[in-house]
């Protein structure tokens, strides 16, 4: 689903407010540039947002397929267990965000939320019967950096206390003590790995190729529940934290 | 090693930016020039207050300006917008892109919109990349403090090691190393005298031709 049909969800970039206000302030000021050139008749024009960005993105935590859309809005956009994960979408910072959860034989469940300047939200959709339930996780990131991989771990198992991965292959420790319901987000350099779930310090059989992790990207690997043949309690996937345009 | 001027010489090149290119004797002369010199292909095309983000689109400006190679400075006023890079870079067949942004991201009057800063910065500068061009970024000057945008040097800093950070794939020349503080006089602490920016075009167009060449296949 574009970013610009989620008008339901008050989709508006940061930053797009100041165009129309400059444009008129030009033009009731009669601040245009002369032809005649002057380096001292320059426009007064903004260098930044009245407040930072604010992203919000939805994730599907059950085994199956769910959707979900914006208030107002007809269509909806699926999350496959392929593709759980949407792209951050900008909203308006400090503005009530409404949607609903859509999940087949289960009652349709309202998304609401407000999300602050600089922040990423993420409202996963749980496992369970009834109504779709939600979990909303926030965090501020200050560690942009283009050089750099960017990984974070969202605990969502309740029965996952302290959620911890290791690096399959290496005595390493990518994060540690991450409570259910709460996210870490760490940089490492560029690399391929494979990582192993640990629970409350104890290894789960629970293993994820992450693939080839890019510099300058944002990844996010998930701990959900599962009801697995092999026993597995806990399932992990890995999304790109892209931004939609 | 080879540097970057032997890319440069003959080669299609094009300079995407805001207000600092704005008028006749300003980058759009001093850099543009300079990047003839070495032997360049240059189109120059600047929109006043225009942000990162914008070149993705057209999304009209107060002001702006255009040069193709050896000939004027075109002034645009009420018409003028930015135009989507990628064509640009296509019709142009661009091997180098040059951007000159920065102080539009500064938010000098409020507190630095990092969440913000970083999507406009990535967005363009992987826009530009997906096109196979090679692509440079100069960051903003010292100014001077003060002035109509409240510039001051701690931001221009913290700017500055923002862009340094997050604009690869993109090479970041920081314009902060070519000058000091205060040492190119400004008309209102942002956009500098024509000495100002013959200074600082001659310093950039420099630090572009001593740039490695990328190795390319």
């Amino acid at each position: 689903m574009p970013a610009s049909t989620l008008a339901g969800l008050a989709l508006l970039r940061s930053g797009e407010c100041q165009r129309p206000r400059l444009i008129l302030l030009a033009a009731l000021a009669g601040l245009l540039c002369p032809v005649a050139a002057s380096s001292a008749e320059i426009p007064l024009y903004p260098t930044g947002p009245s407040q930072d960005a604010a992203f919000v993105r939805f994730v599907n935590a059950q085994a199956g397929g769910l959707e979900f859309s914006a208030a107002g809005a007809n269509t909806r956009t699926k999350l496959s267990p392929e593709q759980p994960s949407s792209p951050f979408y900008t909203v308006d910072a400090n503005t009530r965000v409404k949607g609903r959860f859509h999940a087949g034989g289960q009652p349709a469940s309202d998304i609401g939320l407000t999300v602050k300047p600089g922040e990423f939200a993420t409202v996963v959709a749980l496992p369970g019967a009834g109504a779709v339930k939600q979990a909303i996780l926030r965090e501020q990131p200050d560690d942009f950096n283009a050089l750099k991989v960017s990984l974070a771990l969202y605990n969502i198992d309740p029965q996952c206390g302290n959620a911890g991965l290791n690096v399959v292959g290496r005595s390493a420790a990518l994060f540690e003590a991450v409570a259910a319901g709460s996210l870490q987000r760490r940089a490492l350099n560029p690399v391929s790995i494979s990582v192993q779930l640990l629970c409350n310090g104890k290894v789960m059989p629970t293993t994820l190729a992450l693939g080839a992790l890019q510099a300058g990207q944002r990844y996010s690997v998930f701990v959900v529940p599962a009801a697995s043949p092999t026993g597995a309690t806990q399932r992990l996937f890995i999304t790109s934290d892209s931004v939609a345009r | 090693m080879p540097l970057l001027s032997t890319l440069i010489a003959g080669a299609s090149v094009l300079v995407i930016g805001d207000s600092h290119l704005s008028k006749p004797d300003y980058l759009i002369k001093s850099l543009h020039d300079e990047l003839s010199r070495q032997g360049a292909l240059v189109h120059s095309l600047s929109a006043c207050g225009a942000v990162p983000s914008d070149w993705l689109g057209s999304v009209k400006m107060v002001c702006g300006a255009e040069r193709i190679g050896n000939g004027p400075v075109t002034l645009v006023l009420q018409n003028a917008s930015t135009r989507p890079v990628k064509p640009l870079i296509a019709a142009d067949k661009a091997k180098l892109v040059v951007v000159v942004m920065g102080d539009t991201i500064a938010n000098y009057k409020k507190e630095f919109a990092k969440a913000w800063a970083w999507q406009q910065v990535t967005s363009l500068s992987k826009e530009i990349v997906s096109s196979g061009a090679t692509c440079i970024w100069v960051g903003p000057p010292w100014g001077s403090e003060g002035g109509q945008y409240g510039k001051t040097y701690a931001r221009v800093q913290q700017l500055s090691n923002f862009l340094a950070a997050n604009v690869a794939p993109c090479i970041y020349i920081d314009s902060l190393k070519l000058g000091q503080p205060g040492g190119w006089i400004t008309v209102d602490g942002q956009h500098l005298n024509p000495a100002g920016y013959q200074a600082w075009g001659s310093a950039i167009a420099k630090a572009i031709a001593e740039l490695p060449a990328p190795n390319k296949p």
